[in-house]
């Protein structure tokens, strides 16, 4: 076997050995009706049949075919289906990682019930064994193993942010404190775009009295092993928090701004470990709700009544598979119960901002994902909104690009600085 | 033997032998892969989420648009594979031919309705079909994932509802005899068809079906 066959072959294997009864019947139940689609965000803004959400599955529905249908099996013996090779792999390793943002809207939609985007994690996964992960998204990873951060940021960064949020706050932060109530997690968005969250969340863990610490050693939630499905990886890396989390003996993990560290940490992580973990994985949008409604943290009425229109985005893993739908809106009625409106499409039928799933990182995407953003921005548009708000990094950077790219004047704002602004201390 | 008894009687003992042994067959080797156990908390009820996909999904919800509104989503897709599915039903099981055919499997039978509305929901059916093969070959994304697959089971599923219809018509002039035989064919045809091929989703649609109201509902958010 020449190098590429083998390479072909892993990928083959990597897809036969993780068929599952969850994977097999879904294969086996899709009629091909082509429904998914209009969930997606990349087929409807472009048009392109090969962005259809169950097509970016192809691979592994032939893999399985061939190694577990009689029909499959007679199909490649008389040349109808061909084996997996380089060329498909290249050609699908464009499809499901910059033209999938793994949002799940497709998995809502389809009349069967498949989850599609599940579907697609396990066709990347297989990529990933076959080394057609794009290159970024592998130099992400390896940074994030060694230093700590899928941009490089070593501790020593992160230290002088948290330093910086000291100085800004003009008190110490709790670092390692044993028998805190919860464990705040950023990332690297966070240090680098939104260095303000540190204090915003500083204040506001310190306003509602809750007893909490951050830890050097546990400082990134982002996971990129989650991003280019390599389970190992992903068990590593969520092992830097779990650990922690252990080891102050923390009743719950607080996720800042970052959506697919939140459902790595509060689904995957469980099951890579096999156990269910001693701990809580809360999101900030979830607990900053939680405050409100406890009447831990007041907030000014109306503080964000103005001539501006704002309107929520629902990030996918945080609202359409988080189901944190309710505490931003409950929040943002009472702050801008005037100026607040809802997208046409919202909770769950919401639609992706075009840069999630660790899209927005590959540059080759760009005008793809800015297509997707259109979207949105019609989105918006439809309900007059001048400004957007939202409780994950990765979209507001999208939504801060999308606007730029096509000039749309506008606000791009975080829940958790609207409710430090509006909060009284 | 003439065919039509032929194809009435053993042959079409077989098919539902085939049918039947296959079906379980397929059955067993999918839940048999095995399941993975979900360790994570659950945040709300996987069987409320089941019983909520199920009274979406069916009731012919998942046929009617539109359940995301504002995607463009086909509503033709929607309608027509409502019509098509909603008629094949009425017409296997409510027609009185066909309980009667179920009578001598099963030993009992039941209520059926009277023929000229099973002839409407047989029309229905087969201008459903006709729509939805229209889809696959009209737009992009239906030719993309309509395979040989996709036509045999088109074939297979419309030929005994046409012969059916020709059957209760008398059309053509063709003897009786000969076109009951051509629909028992068909009809053979398509129960030994079916577990070999994607028209086994009856099936398989209970197994996505669940998994996806557990899944959701497990994770609080509405399936
Ligand atoms: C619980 C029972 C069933 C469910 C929930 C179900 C569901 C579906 C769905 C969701 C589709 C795709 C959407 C569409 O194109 O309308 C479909 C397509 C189809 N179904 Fe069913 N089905 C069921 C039973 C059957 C049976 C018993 C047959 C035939 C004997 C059948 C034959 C077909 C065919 C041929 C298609 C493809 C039509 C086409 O697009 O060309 N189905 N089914
Ligand atoms: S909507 Fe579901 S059944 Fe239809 S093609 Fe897509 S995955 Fe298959
Ligand atoms: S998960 Fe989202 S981006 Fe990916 S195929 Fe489905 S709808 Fe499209």
């Amino acid at each position: 076997m020449s190098a590429t066959e083998i390479i072909d072959q892993q990928a083959l294997n990597f897809f036969v050995k993780n068929v599952g009864a969850e994977v097999a019947s879904q294969l086996e139940a899709c009629t091909r009706c082509g429904l998914c689609a209009d969930a997606c965000h990349f087929y409807i803004s472009t048009g392109n049949p090969e962005y259809t959400p169950i097509w970016k599955v192809e691979l592994l529905r032939r893999a399985y075919e061939q190694n577990y249908t009689i029909l499959g099996k007679l199909k490649t013996a008389i040349g109808l289906d061909k084996r997996i090779d380089t060329e498909d792999i290249a050609h699908w390793a464009v499809l499901d990682f910059q033209a999938c943002t793994v949002c799940k809207r497709c998995s809502f939609v389809c009349p069967m019930g498949i989850d599609i985007a599940g579907l697609i994690g396990k066709v990347r996964a297989g990529l990933t064994a076959a080394h057609a992960t794009p290159p970024k998204l592998m130099a992400m990873t390896k940074n994030q193993l060694e230093k700590g951060s899928p941009d490089g940021s070593d501790e020593a960064k992160w230290a002088a942010w948290f330093k910086w949020g000291e100085e800004q706050l003009g008190k110490s932060l709790p670092m390692d404190v044993k028998g805190a109530d919860s464990l705040v997690v950023f990332t690297m968005l966070e240090l680098n775009s939104f260095r303000n969250n540190l204090v915003h969340i500083a204040r506001i863990m310190n306003a509602a009295g809750e007893k909490w610490t951050l830890s050097l050693r546990a400082r990134d939630a982002f996971n990129m092993g989650t991003v280019i499905g390599d389970g190992a990886v992903q068990k590593k890396l969520a092992e830097r928090i779990v650990k922690v989390a252990h080891e102050l003996g923390v009743k719950r993990i607080i996720v800042t701004e970052c959506g697919h560290g939140y459902v790595t940490l509060r689904q995957a992580a469980h099951n890579l470990f096999g156990e269910t973990l001693p701990f809580d994985v809360v999101h900030i949008t979830e607990l900053m709700g939680d405050f409100v409604r406890q009447g831990r943290l007041k907030l000014r009425k109306g503080y964000f009544d103005n001539e501006h229109r704002i309107t929520y985005h629902d990030a996918c893993k945080i609202q359409r598979i988080g189901g944190n739908f309710d505490s931003p809106r409950e929040i943002l009625n009472l702050i801008a119960p005037s100026s607040f409106v809802e997208m046409n499409l919202n909770r769950e039928q919401s639609f992706c901002c075009g840069g999630g799933g660790g899209v927005r990182a590959i540059p080759e995407a760009y005008d793809l994902r800015m297509e997707a953003f259109s979207l949105k921005a019609a989105q918006m548009r439809e309900v007059d909104a001048t400004d957007v708000v939202m409780s994950c990094s990765n979209c507001r950077l999208q939504f801060k690009e999308g606007f730029e790219h096509f000039r749309i004047q506008g606000e791009v704002k975080g829940l958790v600085e609207m409710v430090a602004e509006a909060m009284i201390e | 033997m003439d065919w039509l008894e032929f194809f009435r009687g053993p042959m079409f003992q077989i098919a539902l032998l085939v049918f039947i042994l296959g079906m379980v067959y397929r059955f067993l080797r999918i839940v048999l892969m095995g399941w993975k156990k979900d360790y994570s908390p659950p945040r709300g009820s996987a069987a409320a989420g089941v019983v909520k996909t199920y009274v979406k999904g069916l009731g012919f919800l998942p046929f009617l648009p539109p359940k995301f509104p504002g995607t463009r989503h086909r509503p033709l897709t929607y309608i027509a594979g409502g019509m098509f599915h909603l008629g094949l039903f009425v017409v296997i099981f409510l027609s009185t031919p066909h309980m009667e055919a179920w009578r001598s499997v099963l030993g009992f039978g039941w209520p059926t309705l009277p023929t000229p509305f099973i002839d409407g929901f047989a029309a229905m059916s087969m201008i459903g079909m006709i729509i939805l093969l229209s889809n696959r070959i009209v737009s992009p994304v239906g030719r993309m994932l309509t395979g040989l697959g996709e036509w045999l089971n088109w074939i297979v599923v419309f030929l005994p509802l046409l012969s059916g219809w020709v059957l209760y018509h008398h059309l053509f002039g063709m003897p009786y005899q000969t076109i009951f035989a051509i629909h028992m064919f068909t009809v053979d045809w398509l129960l030994i068809w079916i577990p070999f091929s994607r028209i086994s989703h009856f099936m398989t649609y209970f197994i996505t079906r669940t998994m996806h109201g557990a899944k959701f509902g497990r994770l609080g958010v509405e399936p």
